[in-house]
C-alpha cells in the first residue's frame, strides 16, 4: 500500500535530517591523550556576558570568552549549550551539562548543591526602573512593588527578600518590556547587563534608578557537586589566568575596567554589543531562522508526525480490539496525552526520566515527547474514522477469506483515511507549532534563533512577527497539500 | 450422489431470542435452493451461518469436503480458525446491499480475493474477471468505481466478485431487496442464468415468482424452524397453512 511506503520513506528521510543536526553528545571519557570534552551550559542571550555576535552569529560575550581561557589552559576541549537560564541548573542536576557559565552569583542555597569556582566576577546590582518614575530609587523602595525577574537567578531572591512581589519572565530583555509598558514596577539586575542594554537599545524609557544594596556579588562557573576534579581543574586555572592577566584583559575588553577583581566594578565603561539598525538585524536573523526552520522544524516536524500517526494508529486498533488489557492500557496512553500539557511531558521527557536513567538527547527527547503527543490525539482520530467504516465493508473482506492484517490494510484504513485526513492535517499544523517548545529542551530550531537574536538586540516585535511569519508560510504550505490529498482519498465519491 | 451442502441441528440465539431451533438442510451439487419466510424467521441468519458470518451455537455445517461442528468445535483457537477459514473458502456470497469496495474500481474488485487470498496469479485473475463481467453484461465498466454504478449493475458486479472467488456455492442474501422495482428483473436475471450453467445456489428472497422458476428446492421458514420443504410445489400449492399465507401476502403486495 502506497501510503505505508510514504511513511517508512517519511521516517527514513527525516532520520536522515536528525542526523546532520548538531546534537549535544554525552562526555566522552576523558581517558589518555584525548582532552575532556566539557560540556558548557550558556544562555547565549544574555549579553555582554553570553550572546551571539551579531557579525558572525557566533557565540561570544565575557562568561564564554572566559570559560574558552579556562578550557585552553585546562586543557579541556568545549562544547557549548545554549538554554534558557532556568534550563541551565536542571541540565546540570541531570548530567547534560559539565559547567554552567552565565553570570552564576554563588549564594549559600546554591553552594549546598553545586560547587564553585574561585569567582571571576565582582558585581553589584542595581534597580531599573521607568525613566520617568521618581518614586523608586533603591532596593527599599520595592517592598509592596512589582519586580521582572528571571525565576532561579540570584536577582529574584535579592528582589524578593526586599519584600517585592515577582513577575517570573525568561530572560532581562522581556522583562524591560513590561517596564516598558507599565506591567511591573522595577527590575533588579546586574549592573553590566543593564548598561550595555541600555548602550545597544539606545532605550531612553528605563533608567538605572539605583544601586540594589550595597553587597558586592561574585559570579563563577558552577560544577555538580560529584565533579570536583573539574573544578580543581578550572580553580587552577583561574589562578593562572589571573597571574598572567589573561582575565584582566578579557574584562578591560568587554568592559573597560577589571571586573575579575574586588572593587573593579564601580566605573565600568560599557559598549554597546550590538549596534545595528533594525532592518539589519532582520537581514542577518532570517537566514539563521531559516537554517533553524531547515535542521529543527522540519526534521521534527516530519519524524514526530511519522511516529506519532504509527503510535496513533497503534492505539486505536488496541482500543478497538477485543483484548481488554490492549483496549485498557490504549485507553490510559490517551488520557494521559490528552490530559497533560505538551510542556509538561517535553520535560517529563527531557528533564525527568534522566533521573530514572534515561538519558535522551535533545533531538531525540523533543521527537519522543511530540510524537507521543501526536499519537494519543490521532489515536481518537483514527478510531472516529475505522468505526465509520460501514460493517458490511468488514463481512464482505471477511468472506472473501481476508484475515484481521487484510482486511484492515486492504479495505478498512484505506476509507477509513479519507476521513481522518481532514483532523489529521489540523494535528499536523499544531505539530509544526508546537515544535517551538523544543526551543526549551535545548534544540535550536527556527523560534529559539529569534529568540536568541531578540535578547541581544531587543527587537521584539519585528523578530518574532519574522518567526510567526515563518511558521505561516510553512502551515500554509502544507495545507495547500491538503485539498489534493483529499481529492485523491475521495476520488472514487461519486 | 452425495449432497454438496449438508447442514444438521442447526441453534442459534440472540440473548433471549432463538432465532434458529434445528434446521436441517441438505442441497445437491447444480441445485438452486430458495430460502423463503417471513421477517424474523431466521433465513437470513441461516444463509450467515453456512460461512459463519454468524457462529452457530450448535448444530454442523459441511459443504463439500470442509465441515465443522459448533456443538463439538476442533480444540484450540488455531485449529477452530483454520476449520472457519475451509468452511469460507467453499462459498461466495452476495449481499443485500452489495458491499462493493467503494475505493476499488470493478475490475479491483473483481481480482482483490483470488489476488490477495487465494494467490492467484494476477494475468489470469484479470482474465477471469473479464469473462465473468462479460457474463453479468458490465463489459467495459471495468474501470468504474461502484459509485459510478446503478443499484443493479452494482449488484450484478457483487455477483461477479462472489464468483470470481470459484467458489462450489454461491449464497445470495435477498439480493434484490435494496433495489428499485425497476432494476430487480436485469439482477434477477444473472441469477436465473446461473443455476441453468449448473452453479450451485442458496438464495435468501421475497421474490416467490423468481423462486418458483429458479429453485430446485424450497424450504419454508418461520419462527426459526423449517416449515415446509420440497420442490417449487410448496410455492404453488402448499401444504401448510402458515405457508400459504404467507404466499397469498406476498403475492398479493407483489
Amino acid at each position: 500500500m502506497p501510503s505505508f511506503r510514504l511513511l517508512l520513506l517519511a521516517l527514513v528521510v527525516c532520520s536522515g535530517l536528525v542526523g546532520l543536526a548538531p546534537g549535544v553528545g554525552p562526555a566522552a571519557a576523558a581517558e589518555g591523550d584525548q582532552p575532556r570534552v566539557v560540556r558548557v551550559g550558556t544562555e547565549g542571550v544574555y549579553p555582554p556576558f553570553s550572546y551571539r555576535d551579531p557579525e558572525s552569529n557566533e557565540l561570544t560575550g565575557f562568561d564564554v570568552d572566559v570559560v574558552r581561557a579556562v578550557a585552553e589552559e585546562a586543557g579541556w576541549e568545549l562544547r557549548f549549550v545554549e538554554a534558557p537560564f532556568d534550563s541551565l541548573f536542571p541540565a546540570l542536576d541531570s548530567g547534560r551539562l559539565d559547567v554552567v557559565a552565565n553570570q552564576v552569583t554563588i549564594t549559600p542555597e546554591r553552594e549546598a548543591r553545586y560547587l564553585f569556582s574561585t569567582p571571576y566576577t565582582y558585581s553589584r546590582g542595581v534597580v531599573v526602573t521607568a525613566a520617568d518614575d521618581d518614586e523608586i530609587t533603591s532596593l527599599e523602595d520595592l517592598r509592596g512593588r512589582t519586580t521582572a525577574q528571571t525565576a532561579s537567578s540570584n536577582w529574584a531572591k535579592v528582589a524578593r527578600e526586599a519584600g517585592a512581589r515577582i513577575q517570573y519572565v525568561q530572560d532581562f530583555g522581556p522583562g524591560v518590556e513590561l517596564l516598558v509598558q507599565g506591567r511591573v514596577d522595577a527590575i533588579v539586575n546586574d549592573n553590566i547587563a543593564v548598561l550595555d542594554y541600555l548602550a545597544t537599545s539606545g532605550n531612553d524609557e528605563v533608567k538605572i534608578a539605583g544601586p540594589a544594596g550595597e553587597e558586592v556579588l561574585e559570579q563563577a562557573l558552577a560544577f555538580t557537586r560529584a565533579d570536583a576534579a573539574l573544578r580543581e581543574e578550572a580553580d587552577a586555572a583561574i589562578a593562572a589566568l589571573t597571574e598572567d592577566g589573561t582575565l584582566g584583559q578579557i574584562s578591560e575588553d568587554y568592559f573597560g575596567a577589571d571586573v575579575t577583581v574586588e572593587g573593579g566594578t564601580t566605573d565600568v565603561d560599557v559598549r554597546a554589543s550590538d549596534s545595528r539598525t533594525r532592518w539589519e538585524v532582520l537581514q542577518d536573523t532570517a537566514w539563521p531562522m531559516f537554517v533553524g526552520l531547515l535542521r529543527g522544524t522540519l526534521p521534527l516536524t516530519v519524524a514526530s508526525f511519522a511516529i506519532g500517526l504509527a503510535l496513533g494508529l497503534g492505539a486505536a486498533l488496541a482500543r478497538l480490539s477485543a483484548i481488554r488489557l490492549l483496549d485498557w492500557t490504549a485507553r490510559f496512553y490517551i488520557s494521559v496525552i490528552r490530559g497533560t500539557p505538551l510542556l509538561v511531558q517535553l520535560f517529563i521527557v527531557f528533564y525527568g526520566l534522566p533521573q530514572i536513567g534515561v538519558d535522551l538527547d535533545p533531538y531525540p527527547a523533543a521527537i519522543l515527547a511530540l510524537s507521543l503527543n501526536v499519537g494519543g490525539y490521532a489515536a481518537e482520530i483514527m478510531r472516529a474514522a475505522i468505526l465509520s467504516v460501514p460493517r458490511g465493508q468488514y463481512e464482505a473482506a471477511t468472506v472473501i477469506g481476508m484475515d484481521y492484517g487484510q482486511s484492515m490494510r486492504r479495505v478498512v484504513l484505506p476509507q477509513a483515511a479519507r476521513t481522518a485526513v481532514p483532523p489529521l492535517s489540523n494535528s499536523l499544523l499544531s505539530l509544526i507549532k508546537d515544535t517551538s517548545l523544543a526551543s526549551l529542551v535545548l534544540v535550536p530550531e527556527l523560534f529559539r534563533e529569534a529568540q536568541v537574536t531578540a535578547a541581544a538586540t531587543f527587537e521584539y516585535l519585528p523578530l518574532y512577527a519574522l518567526a510567526a511569519l515563518y511558521f505561516w508560510i510553512v502551515c500554509y504550505l502544507v495545507s495547500l497539500a491538503q485539498g489534493p490529498l483529499e481529492r485523491r482519498l475521495s476520488r472514487y465519491v461519486a | 450422489m452425495s449432497e454438496l451442502i449438508e447442514v444438521r441441528g442447526l441453534e442459534k440465539s440472540f440473548g433471549e431470542q432463538h432465532v434458529l431451533r434445528g434446521i436441517d438442510l441438505t442441497a445437491t451439487a447444480g441445485t438452486a435452493t430458495a430460502v423463503l419466510g417471513p421477517s424474523g424467521s431466521g433465513k437470513t441468519t441461516l444463509l450467515r451461518s453456512l460461512n459463519v458470518l454468524e457462529t452457530p451455537d450448535a448444530g454442523s455445517v459441511r459443504i463439500s469436503d470442509a465441515q465443522l461442528d459448533f456443538g463439538a468445535p476442533p480444540a484450540g483457537k488455531a485449529a477452530y480458525r483454520r476449520a472457519v477459514k475451509a468452511l469460507r473458502a467453499r462459498s461466495g456470497m452476495v449481499f443485500q446491499s452489495h458491499n462493493l469496495f467503494p475505493h476499488r474500481t470493478v475490475l479491483q474488485n473483481l481480482i482483490e480475493g483470488p489476488v490477495q487470498v487465494q494467490r492467484r496469479d494476477r494475468e489470469e485473475a484479470v482474465a477471469d474477471a473479464r469473462t465473468l463481467l462479460a457474463q453479468v453484461g458490465l463489459a467495459g465498466r471495468e474501470d468504474a468505481y461502484p459509485a459510478q454504478l446503478s443499484g443493479g449493475q452494482q449488484q450484478r458486479v457483487g455477483i461477479a466478485r462472489a464468483l470470481a472467488l470459484r467458489p462450489e456455492v454461491l449464497l445470495l442474501d435477498e439480493p434484490t431487496s435494496a433495489l428499485d422495482p425497476e432494476l430487480v428483473g436485469e439482477v434477477l436475471e444473472v441469477v436465473r442464468d446461473l443455476a441453468e450453467q449448473g452453479w450451485t445456489l442458496v438464495i435468501v428472497t421475497h421474490e416467490v415468482r423468481f423462486a418458483r422458476d429458479v429453485a430446485d428446492q424450497v424450504l419454508f421458514l418461520d419462527g426459526g424452524r423449517v416449515v415446509e420443504r420440497g420442490g417449487a410445489e410448496v410455492l404453488t400449492d402448499p401444504r401448510e397453512e402458515r405457508t400459504r399465507r404467507f404466499l397469498s401476502r406476498v403475492l398479493e403486495a407483489g
